[in-house]
C-alpha cells in the first residue's frame, strides 16, 4: 500500500518522444485515481517529462497534449533527414504548441506544485524551478527542460534572465530518493510506474537518476527518444503508459475499480474527494493487517489480472479519439504521390541539391526569427569566449609557472651540487681556503652566508624559464616557499623579509657563477 | 574464534608472479585494493567476525566470512542453532551484505561467502557449457560446506545467487532446512515467440514490430564479451564508470559510508580477472535468460524442504515466477513476498524488514 498519509510527489523521466507514454500514464492516474493527482505535494518532471507534468498540473486536456506530441513527431518524420533536417525547428513548435493549449492562469495552478528539473549552464548544476511569475515564464522553463544542446539548437534559451539546457543532462527523476515519490519511467527498469519487459538481464544502468534495464526493448526506446517513430507504435506506446500505470494502482491498492467507466468526468473535484477518503480507508484496513500486506496485495494482483484486459482496451475517451485522430495520416493526392517508391526514390537522390537550398531557406528564416534575441545571445556568447578564453589563459599560466618552478628547483639542484667540481677552476671567485681539499659544501655555503648576509636570495629571472640561483642551504624550505608563490610576485627581485635588506642586483648574482 | 586480522597474512601470496607484473596495469586495481575496501566496509560489522580463507580439495580457495553475536554464551547444552548461509549476486561480494549481517547474527552463527570467482574468492577457469559451469559453481559451495564443517543450513540466496542456491538445494537436499530465495535470478522460461503473442495484448504485439535488425546486431555483438567487459576496458575510468552509471550503490548505503566506498568496492570486485562472470555467461541466453532454467526444476527440490521466495516491489524481477513456482511445487510448503519500497537489491534498500522477515524464517526453523 502506497502510504497516503504523508505527501507524496509524483516525477516524471526525461526521455524525448516517448513523452507520449507519460500522456498515458497521467490520463490513467487522473480516471483511475484522480486523488493521487489532485493531492500530490509536487509533480516534477525533466524534459519531456516537464511538458506532462505541466499539463496534469495545469489541466489541460490530456488528449489534446498526446496529440501534439504525435503531432510533432510526424512534422519531425515528414523530412529525409527526420529531427536532423535543417527546417525542423523543435523548440519554436514546441513553443507554439505550449502557449496555444495551457491555459491563461497556467502559472497560478502550476505554482509551487509543478517541478522543472533544469541545467545550468554556467556550472552545470541541477535546478529545480517551481515559480512561475506569468505564463510566458512557465513556457519558457518547460521549453529550458526540453532543450537538448546540439539536437535543439547551440544557444542555450534563457529563463529569468539564466541560461538553461535540459534537465535530463542533469537530473532526469527529479527526487526520486524521496520515499513517497512515484516514479514514472518509459524505460523498463525499476521506477514504480514503467513498463516491465519480461527479460532477466542482471544489468542495469542509473543515467541521471533514471533506471534503464540493459534489454533489446529498451536500446530501441532509447534510440527512438530522439527519433520518433511510427504515430501507431506511439499510441502503442500511450496504451502501455495506461496498462503499466493501472499495474501500479493495482499494486498499491490504489484503485477503486467499478469497472470501465467511460463517463467520468476527467477533473470531477466531488469525485476525487471521496475517492481520497475511499483511499485513505483502504489504507487503514490494509494497515490492520499488518504481517501481510504483501501477501494481499498479490492475492488482488491476481484477483484482478483477469479484469486487466478489459480495461486496458480503453484510453480514456478522450485521449483515444485524439490520439487516433492525430494518427490519422491526411493523405493528399500529393502526399500518396510522394510516397511512391520511384518519387521517393528521385528525392533521396535530390538530396545534395535540395539539402543546401533547403537550408539555405531554414537558416535564413532562422536568423529573422532570432533577431529580436541577437543583441542578448551575442552577448551571451561574448561572454562565454570571455570565460573560456580566461580559463585557457589562467590554467596555461598555471602550466607554465609550475613548469618554471621545476625547472627552477631543477637549477637550483644542479648548481647546488655543480658548485664542488667548478670550484677548482673558478679559484678567482673564492677565497683561497677553499681551494684546500678538506673543505666541503657545507663551508662553500658557510662563505655564501657571509658573502650574501642571511637569507637573502638572488634570482637571475629569465622569462624562458633559465634561472641562476645562489641560495642559503639553510633557508632550503622557505625557498621552496617561495616558489610556490604567485608568479608575478617573484617578477621582481625578492626581498628578504628578515633583513629586510633589497637582493644583490642581477649582474652581481651573476657574477657568482 | 580468532579475531579477524590473524589469517589475513596469507592471502595476497602468489598475485601477480608472470613477467608483466612490472608493467603498469590498466586498470586501477588489484587484490590488495579489494582487500583494503573491504575491510573498510567490514570494520561496521559489530558482532565477532572471523574472516578466512576456506581451501577446496582442488586448491581454490573461498573467502569466509562467519558472524558469532559476542554476548551469546556459548552454553554446551542447548544445541547450537541451524546457521544460516547467505550467498551475493551477480558481480557482488560479501561486504553487499553489511547491512545485514549484524541483524542476522544476532541469534545464530552467519556465514557468508564470495561465490567462486567472485569477489577476493579463486579465479578458476569456466567450462563454457552451462550445465557445467553450474556444476562447478555448485561443487564448489557443497565443498565449502564440507570444509566448514556444516550439517545443514538455511541456504539464502540473491539473484544469481537464488539460482545456484536452488540448483544446490536441488542436489543437496539433506543440506537445507529452509531455502530463502531474493529476488532470484534464473526462473522464468524464455517465452516462444508464438506463447507471447497469445499471452499479450495487441498493443503489445503492435509496440514492438520485432526490434530493428541493427539492435539485434548490436545485442549479437554485445553478447561476444563478458557482462562486464566494459569496466575492465575502462580502465582507470572504470571507477568513474560505476560512479556514473550505478550512483544507487553508494545511496543504499550512505548511511554507513559518506564516500565511494561502497561503489568502490564493486568496481573492484568485477575488475579483476573475469572469471565467475565467465561461468555466468555460460548459463545465460542473449539477454539475460537461463539457458537452463529453474522452473523446469523446481518440482525437483523435495517437497518437505519449506522454500520462501522474497521479491522486491520495485525490482525488475517478476514475482509472478515466484507464483509459477509455487504453483508447481503444490501442496508443499512455498511461500512468496514482496517487500515493499524495494529494488533488486532487497537486502540493502529495506534492511529493517529483511532482516525482520529473514530472522522470522530462521525462527521457524528452530
Amino acid at each position: 500500500m502506497f502510504p497516503l498519509d504523508s505527501p507524496w510527489n509524483i516525477s516524471f523521466a526525461g526521455c524525448g518522444f516517448l513523452g507520449i507514454y507519460h500522456v498515458g500514464v497521467a490520463s490513467c492516474l487522473l480516471e483511475q485515481a484522480p486523488f493521487l493527482v489532485q493531492n500530490a505535494r509536487h509533480i516534477y518532471g525533466a524534459s519531456a517529462g516537464a511538458l506532462t507534468a505541466t499539463a496534469l498540473v495545469t489541466g489541460v486536456c490530456l488528449g489534446d497534449a498526446g496529440a501534439s506530441i504525435i503531432e510533432v513527431a510526424k512534422e519531425a518524420r515528414k523530412r529525409f533527414l527526420g529531427p536532423m533536417h535543417p527546417s525542423f525547428n523543435l523548440v519554436k513548435i514546441v513553443r507554439h504548441v505550449l502557449r496555444r493549449t495551457l491555459p491563461a492562469d497556467s502559472h497560478h495552478r502550476a505554482h509551487g506544485r509543478l517541478g522543472i528539473s533544469l541545467t545550468r549552464v554556467a556550472d552545470g548544476e541541477n535546478v529545480l524551478v517551481s515559480h512561475f511569475n506569468n505564463k510566458e515564464e512557465l513556457v519558457q522553463a518547460c521549453v529550458c527542460s526540453a532543450y537538448i544542446p546540439v539536437y535543439c539548437g547551440l544557444i542555450p534559451p534563457t529563463l529569468q534572465g539564466v541560461r538553461y539546457v535540459d534537465g535530463g543532462i542533469s537530473d532526469n527523476l527529479p527526487q526520486y530518493e524521496l520515499k513517497n515519490t512515484i516514479t514514472v519511467s518509459p524505460f523498463s527498469g525499476e521506477s514504480d510506474i514503467c513498463p516491465r519487459d519480461t527479460s532477466t538481464n542482471i544489468h542495469e544502468l542509473r543515467f541521471t537518476n533514471t533506471s534503464i534495464q540493459f534489454t533489446l526493448t529498451n536500446l530501441y526506446r532509447v534510440s527512438r527518444a530522439l527519433f520518433p517513430p511510427d504515430p501507431m507504435v506511439m499510441k502503442a506506446m500511450c496504451k502501455q503508459g495506461y496498462k503499466d500505470a493501472l499495474c501500479f494502482l493495482k499494486r498499491n491498492g490504489l484503485l477503486n475499480y467499478t469497472g470501465p467507466q467511460t463517463d467520468r468526468p476527467l477533473l470531477g473535484k466531488k469525485e476525487e474527494n471521496k475517492a481520497y477518503d475511499e483511499g485513505r480507508d483502504e489504507k487503514n484496513s490494509e494497515a490492520e493487517a499488518e504481517d501481510k500486506p504483501q501477501m494481499e496485495a498479490k492475492v488482488m494482483l491476481h484477483a484482478s489480472s483477469s479484469l486487466d484486459e478489459h480495461i486496458i482496451e480503453y484510453l480514456p475517451p478522450a485521449v483515444h479519439k485524439a490520439l487516433l485522430e492525430a494518427c490519422m495520416e491526411r493523405r493528399s493526392l500529393v502526399q500518396s504521390l510522394g510516397s511512391l517508391l520511384p518519387v521517393r526514390m528521385a528525392s533521396a537522390m535530390m538530396l545534395p541539391y535540395t539539402l543546401p537550398l533547403e537550408s539555405a531557406l531554414s537558416l535564413t528564416l532562422r536568423l529573422l526569427e532570432w533577431l529580436p534575441d541577437v543583441q542578448e545571445d551575442v552577448g551571451w556568447i561574448r561572454e562565454q569566449m570571455l570565460k573560456i578564453l580566461k580559463r585557457i589563459l589562467h590554467q596555461a599560466s598555471r602550466n607554465f609557472s609550475q613548469h618554471v618552478s621545476a625547472r627552477l628547483f631543477c637549477h637550483l639542484e644542479l648548481h647546488h651540487y655543480r658548485s664542488l667540481p667548478s670550484r677548482a677552476s673558478s679559484t678567482s671567485l673564492f677565497p683561497t681556503w677553499m681551494n684546500s681539499s678538506g673543505s666541503t659544501v657545507q663551508d662553500v655555503f658557510d662563505w655564501y652566508k657571509n658573502r650574501l648576509m642571511s637569507g637573502v636570495l638572488c634570482i637571475d629571472m629569465d622569462l624562458q624559464g633559465s634561472f641562476k640561483t645562489g641560495v642559503m642551504p639553510s633557508d632550503k624550505s622557505r625557498v621552496a616557499s617561495f616558489f610556490q608563490q604567485d608568479f608575478a610576485e617573484r617578477k621582481g627581485y625578492f626581498n628578504n623579509s628578515q633583513s629586510g635588506k633589497p637582493a644583490k642586483p642581477l649582474s652581481r648574482s651573476k657574477s657568482f657563477w | 574464534m580468532d579475531p579477524a586480522p590473524a589469517p589475513v597474512q596469507n592471502d595476497c601470496e602468489s598475485e601477480s608472479s608472470s613477467v608483466w607484473s612490472w608493467w603498469p596495469s590498466w586498470c586501477p586495481t588489484s587484490m590488495s585494493l579489494l582487500k583494503t575496501t573491504e575491510s573498510k566496509i567490514l570494520a561496521c560489522v559489530k558482532n565477532d567476525l572471523w574472516a578466512r580463507f576456506v581451501t577446496l580439495p582442488n586448491q581454490d580457495r573461498i573467502w569466509t566470512l562467519s558472524l558469532t553475536n559476542k554476548r551469546t554464551p556459548k552454553s554446551a547444552e542447548q544445541a547450537p542453532k541451524t546457521p544460516l548461509v547467505m550467498v551475493h549476486g551477480f558481480g557482488g561480494g560479501v561486504g553487499l551484505w553489511i547491512r545485514n549481517l549484524d541483524a542476522l547474527s544476532r541469534s545464530r552463527t552467519v556465514y557468508t561467502f564470495d561465490l567462486l570467482g567472485f569477489g577476493r574468492s579463486s579465479r578458476p577457469n569456466f567450462p563454457s557449457d552451462a550445465a557445467k559451469a553450474e556444476e562447478q559453481f555448485v561443487n564448489s559451495i557443497e565443498q565449502w560446506r564440507q570444509g566448514v564443517g556444516l550439517d545443514n543450513m538455511i541456504l539464502l540466496g540473491h539473484s544469481l545467487g537464488g539460482y545456484l542456491a536452488t540448483s544446490y538445494a536441488i542436489q543437496h537436499p539433506s543440506r537445507v532446512s529452509h531455502l530463502i530465495l531474493v529476488d532470484p535470478w534464473g526462473f522464468p522460461e524464455r517465452p516462444k515467440p508464438d506463447s507471447q503473442q497469445s499471452q499479450g495484448d495487441g498493443a503489445e504485439v503492435v509496440k514492438r514490430p520485432s526490434p530493428p535488425r541493427w539492435i539485434k546486431a548490436i545485442a549479437a555483438v554485445v553478447s561476444l564479451f563478458n557482462p562486464l567487459a566494459v569496466i575492465r576496458a575502462a580502465g582507470p575510468w572504470g571507477p568513474g564508470l560505476v560512479n556514473r552509471f550505478r550512483p544507487d550503490f553508494k545511496r543504499k548505503f550512505e548511511d554507513l559510508f559518506d564516500d565511494d566506498t561502497m561503489t568502490q568496492y564493486i568496481y573492484h570486485c568485477n575488475a579483476q580477472t573475469p572469471s565467475g562472470e565467465v561461468g555466468f555467461r555460460a548459463m545465460t541466453e542473449t539477454l539475460g535468460w537461463a539457458k537452463r532454467p529453474m522452473l523446469q526444476r523446481v518440482h525437483l527440490l523435495p517437497p518437505s524442504m519449506p522454500v520462501t521466495m522474497l521479491y522486491g516491489a520495485r525490482s525488475w524481477v517478476e514475482s509472478s515466477s515466484g507464483d509459477r513456482a509455487a504453483e508447481i511445487r503444490g501442496k508443499a510448503h512455498t511461500r512468496v513476498l514482496l517487500i515493499k519500497e524495494a529494488s533488486h537489491h532487497v537486502y540493502a534498500d529495506q534492511p529493517d524488514d529483511f532482516n525482520r522477515v529473514v530472522e522470522n524464517i530462521c525462527k521457524s526453523v528452530d
